[in-house]
């Protein structure tokens, strides 16, 4: 499938409504970070909990990507080092380009 | 101070974490509404209430003292049995996760982590039809006799 980031985008975490099950963290939802890694397709986690785990059973399969962000961005009372960052696997879905910041 | 604030706190992460955290740090006993099939609830408590259960990180909480803990038999039974269901085709274990978030923290938080899982497993079972609620108990009062004639 067609990828829609490239490494090196910077994105933003859709804040999309979760019903019953999720992998997209709460803590990341409409926050910005950096695509640092392709992860290959695979069925999103939406359908793959209620058993849709294969295309053939129904299964959507998405590039999953792994993002970066700045621990600073997460975390408003952050007491770590301004260079910490965390990183988690997203669907594709999930993600959109994050508005350019004015400079 | 809210009432039923205690859940309230749940309600957003990427906005007010800040206030989430302080509100947490203030812990004490507050007046709450008894979460007893209430008439209505806002949309603040249902947002609360809907939290994806096993989606913790950033959730308020407070320090757990870590206590070292081996692991038993039935754990390591547990987590084999549910593995090679999915081996069979039974289940996968994202579907075993949103399985478990289907018990509702009371279940979700009150039980241990493998008997979550145990729990899950049976519900699924009787759910795609490959065991029936009376194969089941049967089979938990057979092992309770057998237990209680051991001791």
């Amino acid at each position: 499938m067609t990828r829609r980031f490239a490494i090196g985008d910077e994105v933003t975490v859709r804040d999309a409504t979760s019903m019953f099950h999720t992998r997209t963290q709460a803590f990341t939802r409409g926050r910005t970070g950096t695509v640092v890694e392709f992860r290959p397709d695979w069925v999103i986690p939406e359908d793959e909990a209620w058993g849709r785990d294969t295309p053939e059973r129904g299964g959507r399969t998405e590039p999953f990507y792994v993002v970066r962000f700045r621990q600073t961005d997460l975390w408003p009372r952050y007491t770590g080092f301004d260079i910490d960052t965390l990183e988690t696997e997203v669907a594709e879905r999930w993600l959109q380009p994050a508005e350019k910041k004015e400079s | 101070m809210t009432i039923g604030s205690r859940l309230e706190v749940k309600v957003s992460v990427s906005g007010q974490f800040d206030g989430v955290a302080t509100r947490v740090r203030d812990i004490a006993p507050v007046a709450r509404d008894p979460l007893d099939s209430p008439y209505e609830i806002s949309n603040q408590m249902f947002a609360a209430l809907r939290h994806v259960l096993h989606d913790v990180g950033g959730q308020p909480d407070l320090p757990v003292p870590f206590l070292e803990k081996v692991e038993e038999d039935w754990e390591m039974n547990t987590y084999i049995t549910c593995e090679c269901l999915g081996w069979r085709g039974v289940w996968n274990s994202e579907e075993r996760r949103r399985a478990e978030n289907d018990l509702g923290a009371t279940l979700y938080f009150g039980l241990p982590y493998y008997a979550r899982w145990a729990t899950v497993a049976a519900k699924t079972l009787i759910n795609k039809g490959l065991i029936t609620p009376d194969e089941l108990s049967a089979k938990l009062d057979e092992v309770r006799a057998r237990l209680e004639a051991q001791a």
